[in-house]
Order: C-alpha cells, then sequence, then structure tokens
C-alpha cells in the first residue's frame, strides 16, 4: 500500500513538473501580442491583420486601456509603438508603419490653368489626354469630398461647376471661357495662393503646361526672362521648407495656336508635353507614397517623366536574407547589429563573398528603372564590393524567406572578394536634379519644326531648377545603407 | 538529510538556468541562418528547453520512484534508462518542432537540431537523477554508491 502511495506521489510531482515547463514554455504575454509577433512572423502586416488587432482590443477595451482613446477609438500612436516593440524583439528586428491607417482622409484641390497656351490641350478633334488626366487625378484621389476646382489665369478662381459636372464636361475650355484673364499666367502669385491656401491635409495639384508667361516681356531678352522665373521659383519655394512639390510630366495632343516666347502665334498639331504638379505638406506625400491607395493619383496613366522637389533623404527599412540562392561564402548576421556581419568569409576557392539584402525602397516612391540602375548608387567598401538589384517577384517569397522578405521591394545583391578583417559597404542613392528636365527644356520656341519642339518645354529647366535651389539644401541623397562586415 | 535537500535544490536551480539560458546554450552549440532565427521568433526554443527538463526529471523519477527495484538498481539499468530518455526525449522535441514551424522548409535543421538536444537531454536526465535519488527505497545507490 506504501508503495501504491509512493509511486502516487512521485507521478504527481513529475506531472506538476511537466504543467509547469509547458507552462512557462508558452508564456509570453497575452493575446494581443501574440497576436501581433504572428502578424510578424507569417509576413502578415497588412492593413486587414491591423484591422484584427483593433478589433482584438475593441473586444476587450478595459485590458487594453492604453491603447484606446477617451473617444474609444484606437490610440494608433500608442499601438503603433507597442507594435514596433515586439518587432524589434524578433529576429531579424521588424518593423510596422501603421501611422497611414487612422488618420484622417485628405482633401484635394485642382488649379486648372486656362491660358491661352492650355486651350488648345483640349480640342474636340484631340486626344483629350488633358482633360483624361485631370478626371483621373479626381477619380483616383481615395476621398471625393472636399474635392475643390479652380480655373487659373492671372489669378485664381473657383470653379463655377460640381466636382461631377466637371468631369462629364466634353470642352472644358469653352464651359470656362471668360474665366479671368487667358493672355497671361501669374506663377508667382499662383503658387504662392495655392501654398498659403492649403490646409493640413490638404493636397494641391496644378495642371499647366509650365511656360512661364508674365505680363509685359516685350523687348525683353530670353536670358533675362529665364534668369528672372529661375530666380521667383526660388524665391517662392524657400520660404515653404516644409512643402514638397512632385512634377509629373505628360504628352498631350495640342491643336490651335501657340504662343512663342519672342515670336509671331503660330499653329501647332502635335503632341506637347502637360504637367501635374502637385503641392502639399512634405509629411503628407511621404504618406501618399506609403499608401497603395494614392498610386493611380500619384503616378497617373501615360506619365512619361517624374520628380520630387524637397524629398528628404529615407531611412530605409531592410533585413539581410540569411538564406537565398545567390549567397557564397560564410556569414552570420549579428544578433545586436541588424547591419553587422560577423564571421565573414569568402568561397574556399574563389575568395568571393557574396550575400543579399533585401529593401523596402517603395516610400522613395521612384520608378523601378530608376531604382534598379546601378549607375545611380555611390558604392563604396575597401573590398571593393559590386551589387545587382532588382525587383522581389511573387515567386522569390517561400516559407522560409518570407520574414525577410514581407514589406520589402527590392533585393540588393552584393559581391566581392572579401580580403580585409573589417570592411563597411555603403551604398547611396544619390538625389540630382534629374536629367530628363535638362532634356525635356528649351531656350526657343518660335520653330514648330525644330527638333524637340514637341517634346520640350521653353524655359523649364530654369524654373525647375529654381525650385530645386531652394529645397536642394541637405537634400543630396535619397537614403543610404551601411553594411559591416568582420571576419 | 539536509545534503540530500541540496541536492534537489542545486538541481532545481541549474534546470532553471538551462531553461533561462536555453537560447544561448542551444546556439552556442548550434546556429544556422534562418531557422535559428525562426525557432527564436517561435519561441521553438522555450518549448524545446521546458520539454527536455520535464522528461529528464519525469524519467527519471519513473526510474527512481516507479521501477524502483532491485532488479534494475546496476548502474547499466540507469544508464538503459538515459539512453532511452535520450532517445525519447528529442523525439518528442522533434514533433513538436516541427509543428511550431509547420509551413517552413526547416526539416534537416530540425532533425540536426535533435542530435544536439540528446546531449542536454542527458545532462538534465543525471542532474535529475542526482537530485532525487536520494529518497528512493531500492535504486539510491545507482549509478554512484553513496
Amino acid at each position: 500500500m506504501n508503495m501504491i502511495r509512493r509511486v502516487y506521489n512521485m507521478l504527481s510531482i513529475a506531472l506538476v513538473m511537466l504543467a509547469m515547463a509547458l507552462t512557462a514554455a508558452s508564456c509570453g504575454g497575452g493575446g494581443l501580442e501574440k497576436a501581433v509577433k504572428k502578424a510578424f512572423i507569417d509576413g502578415d502586416t497588412t492593413q486587414a491583420c491591423y484591422e484584427k488587432i483593433c478589433a482584438l482590443i475593441k473586444e476587450n477595451p478595459k485590458s487594453y486601456a492604453e491603447f484606446v482613446t477617451e473617444s474609444g477609438d484606437i490610440n494608433v500612436e500608442a499601438l503603433g509603438k507597442y507594435i514596433n516593440e515586439i518587432g524589434s524583439k524578433l529576429r531579424p528586428p521588424m518593423t510596422w508603419d501603421i501611422t497611414g491607417y487612422g488618420l484622417k482622409e485628405l482633401t484635394l484641390t485642382i488649379y486648372f490653368e486656362r491660358s491661352g497656351s492650355m486651350t488648345p490641350y483640349d480640342t474636340p478633334g484631340g486626344g483629350g489626354q488633358l482633360k483624361k488626366a485631370v478626371n483621373d487625378l479626381i477619380n483616383f484621389f481615395p476621398s471625393k469630398e472636399g474635392t475643390k476646382i479652380n480655373i487659373v489665369n492671372d489669378n485664381i478662381y473657383p470653379y463655377s461647376g460640381t466636382v461631377d459636372s466637371f468631369l462629364q464636361d466634353r470642352n472644358i475650355y469653352e464651359s470656362t471661357k471668360g474665366t479671368g484673364n487667358a493672355s497671361y499666367t501669374d506663377f508667382k502669385l499662383i503658387f504662392e495662393k495655392i501654398i498659403q491656401a492649403q490646409k493640413p491635409g490638404n493636397v494641391s495639384v496644378l495642371i499647366t503646361d509650365l511656360i512661364y508667361s508674365p505680363q509685359n516681356t516685350a523687348d525683353v531678352s530670353v536670358e533675362k526672362i529665364l534668369n528672372e522665373e529661375n530666380s521667383v521659383a526660388t524665391s517662392i519655394f524657400k520660404t515653404y521648407k516644409g512643402k514638397s512639390i512632385i512634377v509629373n510630366q505628360l504628352m498631350g495632343d495640342y491643336n490651335g495656336q501657340y504662343y512663342p516666347y519672342n515670336g509671331a502665334p503660330f499653329s501647332y498639331n502635335g503632341k506637347r508635353p502637360f504637367y501635374v504638379i502637385i503641392v502639399a505638406d512634405a509629411s503628407t506625400i511621404d504618406r501618399m507614397n506609403a499608401d497603395d491607395n494614392f498610386a493611380k493619383f500619384l503616378r497617373p496613366g501615360g506619365l512619361k517623366n517624374s520628380y520630387r522637389f524637397n524629398q528628404a533623404a529615407s531611412e530605409l527599412n531592410f533585413k539581410v536574407v540569411p538564406d537565398w540562392k545567390d549567397n557564397v561564402g560564410r556569414f552570420r548576421q549579428s544578433r545586436s547589429e541588424q547591419n553587422l556581419l560577423t564571421h565573414c568569409e569568402g568561397d574556399r576557392e574563389t575568395g568571393v563573398l557574396c550575400f543579399t539584402i533585401a529593401a523596402n525602397l517603395k516610400p522613395l516612391a521612384k520608378d523601378d528603372s530608376f531604382l534598379t540602375n546601378v549607375a545611380n548608387y555611390n558604392v563604396q567598401s575597401q573590398s571593393g564590393f559590386d551589387i545587382t538589384i532588382r525587383a522581389i517577384k511573387h515567386d522569390d517569397v517561400t516559407n522560409n524567406n518570407r520574414a525577410y522578405l514581407d514589406g520589402m521591394t527590392h533585393l540588393i545583391t552584393a559581391k566581392g572578394k572579401f580580403n580585409t578583417s573589417r570592411d563597411e559597404l555603403s551604398m547611396t542613392l544619390a538625389n540630382q536634379f534629374p536629367e530628363w528636365i535638362k532634356e525635356s527644356s528649351s531656350t526657343s520656341d518660335i520653330d514648330p519644326n525644330a527638333a524637340g519642339f514637341s517634346t520640350t518645354t521653353f524655359g523649364l529647366e530654369r524654373f525647375l531648377q529654381g525650385i530645386y535651389d531652394a529645397f536642394s539644401a541637405g537634400n543630396d541623397s535619397y537614403g543610404k545603407i551601411i553594411i559591416k562586415l568582420e571576419d | 538529510m539536509r545534503d540530500k535537500l541540496i541536492f534537489l535544490v542545486l538541481g532545481a536551480v541549474i534546470s532553471v538556468l538551462f531553461w533561462i539560458f536555453r537560447v544561448e546554450l542551444y546556439e552556442a552549440l548550434y546556429s544556422v541562418n534562418g531557422f535559428s532565427d525562426q525557432m527564436y521568433n517561435t519561441g521553438a526554443y522555450g518549448t524545446v528547453a521546458a520539454v527536455t527538463v520535464a522528461m529528464s526529471w519525469g524519467m527519471a523519477a519513473i526510474y527512481y520512484y516507479v521501477i524502483n527495484s532491485v532488479k534494475f538498481d546496476r548502474w547499466y539499468h540507469w544508464l538503459a534508462m538515459l539512453g532511452v530518455t535520450a532517445v525519447l526525449t528529442p523525439v518528442v522535441c522533434f514533433i513538436v518542432v516541427s509543428n511550431l514551424l509547420e509551413g517552413f522548409d526547416y526539416g534537416t535543421a530540425v532533425f540536426t537540431f535533435q542530435i544536439y538536444n540528446i546531449l542536454f537531454t542527458a545532462l538534465t536526465f543525471v542532474i535529475a537523477s542526482f537530485s532525487i535519488r536520494w529518497w528512493s527505497s531500492n535504486c539510491r545507490h545507482t549509478p554512484i554508491p553513496q
């Protein structure tokens, strides 16, 4: 009998120990922490998953009071901090930007230029690319509420119709005939009014041919007028350092009178560039860049070229992909520093070390052709590493590498002979005044048969150079990735 | 009596320390890019360490208090029990980790990791044995006489 009791006691002890051990193993926070951790591990850092997390909090607001505001809404800032604290403890450390999910909707204000040189862009016989572009801007802006339309020439005039009537109007220049003075465009006045009228969360868009045509320019030399527009542009924007400007270039049919700067007007039928200029707080443009809902608004159909002025260098999110098909040699990622590789060793036969980084270049909002052109990167290292870069394809993602590729857009592969004990690989994406602006600019527009007349804009470079100069200080790169290597 | 209790307490402390420093100990022996990150992220190290400690102590308890027979009180009987534990525990851990890492393609790494876990299982079984054997009526002298 004693024996049975002893056995029973000992088995009880063993079972209690097992239960305690399993409890200890499974501990690690409540449902919220598990849900967040699961989102990171599964690579499901999406808005849908964020909504589920919010629902979890709202189901039990007392337990998660720190993430609920007094009005019962989610405290996005506190939740974002909590989520990223959990992410920072994972391997590799992960981040999840949820700030865009809880923000109020943005509003759109359209400024539609109606100068003499604009009306031929939307004639009944033309392709209507300009009107289509403006309609797309309105349609692809996520919120139509609060959208306002203005007509612009010597000043800014509110459009008398509704948004819907504007969208359906087949001859917008005819229906707005008589609005303002169409003989000149005062860019200084217009840009200053646009910026001054802009409230937080507002996005302003000017549709224009960007031809500087002020009053009283008779007998003024081309060089003088180009210098003037350069100075005007700088003087407008240098006082608004918090603003960002995106200049999108598109092409449209032009059928009608063209008014050159210092020559007689002539009739022209053919293609001409026009511009969609988006003006907003830099933080608002960053937010739109990060939100896929704005993708078609920021990059409309038919876009030929684009450049964002006043784009601060982004802190790029990246992860070394530990198990990748191109890897050559050996390395180990440091647990304490995300950008440190230790135990680096080249291939035994060739001495080559090759590793791949997954980076999120989406915040830069650049064309893939720009991002994947190695010539745009300034690559420096003692060992002379070369890089190749390409977009992540759907097929690249496997369960094993999902945690490293989730939220990333491009793969940067670095290859070189690691022949020092320590090295630092630095990759900088340079922010330079774009070549396309120079190529799209002319200093004479008197001859419609001249090469490049259909693809260039009079004085474009000097005007945009003026904006560039107003913002250029400290904006010489879009972002930088540094990888430290140790043997 | 006091000396025996010291062994028990010491064994328990070492086992707890093993669980606390599980990541460092396991990765000191076996660290593979990718796999080790997922073991860490999913909390698999904690589960494996807990199962290892619990099974070692449980199997030691079974030997000293359930089997507890003069017919099985020789050192090789104890060694056989250690061998069974050192095989059974990694098998259980392999199944547990495979479930935790379901969807990942880390089969070979999970298997290799469990080979290394044999060492930890054997060590914790020895620690458990020397912690609890003193109260066994028939096997207290196994594997080494008092």
